[in-house]
């Protein structure tokens, strides 16, 4: 059995937290304003190499990025 | 008011002057003038007017993460049923790499839970120095990217602001899945929430793939081996999703006591500024009279 989000290069969080998303998006209105405050993430991180931070980056973007990398090789 | 020109008269006026010697802790700030002791007064009253403040929007907050915090302890729990279950057990041996979560926040001034995750992931370290490691939060990184830089993986900031969400935890767990290296165990630092006063830094271990195929009572669940992979990820993210409500509850629950503490130790030292400017402004009124009265006895004559 393969999935067909596997096969896109997602990952099973990456893949939840669109399919969340979805449903989120497809609340009611009143309900929906509370429910899509629990989806916001607003994170940066950094990679560190030989004891040197490196540049600080937005993770929402940075992970979508490599998504659509990963998808583009496989 | 004395002028400063006139400080002199008036530090031998207040040491010769009727003083009893049971103050002291008057004694050293006898030289201080009243301006002065009412500045220090106003700084005070400021700081604890802030730490009053910050008090009651911790209490506040603290209701909200403590609810969030039973919540995903119970989600966390129930994730990791299936692992008591199946006996899982991390694998150890040569060559075998161990990443290490760090759950810590952006934000201080809330004691020392911070700086007590520092102390055990050093601890951690000291025994095995090529663990690597992931932290979450400036406050542990600068305490451990100081000490151990070289060890330093991945850190996240932002953190720490509100409730942390699902989302959050998705995504750094996504992000470790990343990391080049194939890590044998993940281990996640938090701090365990007691009660309002004590936390404990502790570790919840997130198995790999391997470990979970070699749990001695694997055979009880129905797993196919490609949905493996997916529930290593899923239970990462769930791990970390408890580990981050409860070490945000614990960090607001320590500010609380913080901030406490500090608006105690201000009300202490207004009362005990207070007394001293009563007492100095006593101290000049009567070097004053002691002035004029000595001048008017020594022009009548």
């Amino acid at each position: 059995m393969t999935f067909a989000w596997k096969t896109a290069g997602l990952t099973y969080n990456r893949f939840l937290a669109v399919a969340s998303r979805t449903v989120r998006r497809s609340l009611k209105e009143d309900m929906r304003v509370a429910a899509e405050r629990r989806g916001e993430m607003d994170l940066r991180f950094a990679k560190w190499e030989n004891g040197k931070q490196g540049e600080n980056k937005n993770l929402g973007e940075a992970n979508a990025a490599s998504f659509v990398s990963h998808a583009e090789k496989s | 008011m004395l002028s400063r020109a006139a400080r002199p008269a008036l530090r031998a006026g207040a040491q010769s002057a009727a003083r009893p010697a049971t103050l002291n802790a008057t004694n050293a700030a006898t030289y201080a003038t009243l301006r002065e002791i009412e500045g220090r007064l106003k700084s005070i009253r400021n700081i604890e007017k802030i730490t009053k403040t910050m008090k009651i929007v911790a209490s506040t907050k603290l209701t909200r993460a403590q609810r969030a915090m039973t919540e995903s302890r119970k989600y966390g729990q129930t994730s990791n049923l299936v692992f008591e279950k199946a006996e899982t057990k991390p694998i150890e041996g040569e060559g075998k790499k161990t990443l290490i979560v760090v759950c810590s926040s952006d934000k201080g001034l809330c004691g020392g839970i911070h700086s007590g995750m520092s102390r055990k992931t050093r601890a951690i370290l000291a025994e095995k120095p090529d663990i690597d490691l992931v932290v979450l939060g400036e406050k542990c990184k600068a305490q451990l990217g100081r000490s151990n830089g070289k060890n330093m993986q991945l850190s996240f900031a932002g953190i720490g602001k509100d409730v942390p969400t699902f989302a959050d935890a998705q995504a750094i767990a996504d992000q470790i899945a990343l990391l080049p290296t194939d890590y044998a165990s993940v281990q996640i630092i938090y701090n365990k929430f007691i009660n309002a006063t004590s936390y404990d830094a502790t570790i919840i271990e997130a198995y790999s793939e391997e470990a979970i195929l070699n749990s001695p009572n694997f055979a009880a669940f129905e797993i196919d081996d490609e949905v493996l992979a997916n529930l290593r990820e899923y239970s990462l993210a769930n791990s970390l999703f408890w580990a981050l409500a409860e070490g945000h509850a614990c960090e607001q629950s320590a500010r609380r006591n913080a901030m406490d503490n500090a608006s105690k130790n201000a009300g202490d030292m207004i009362t005990r500024f207070q007394i001293l400017f009563n007492r100095t402004r006593q101290a000049v009124i009567t070097g004053e009279l002691v002035e004029i009265i000595t001048g008017a006895a020594a022009s009548e004559e």
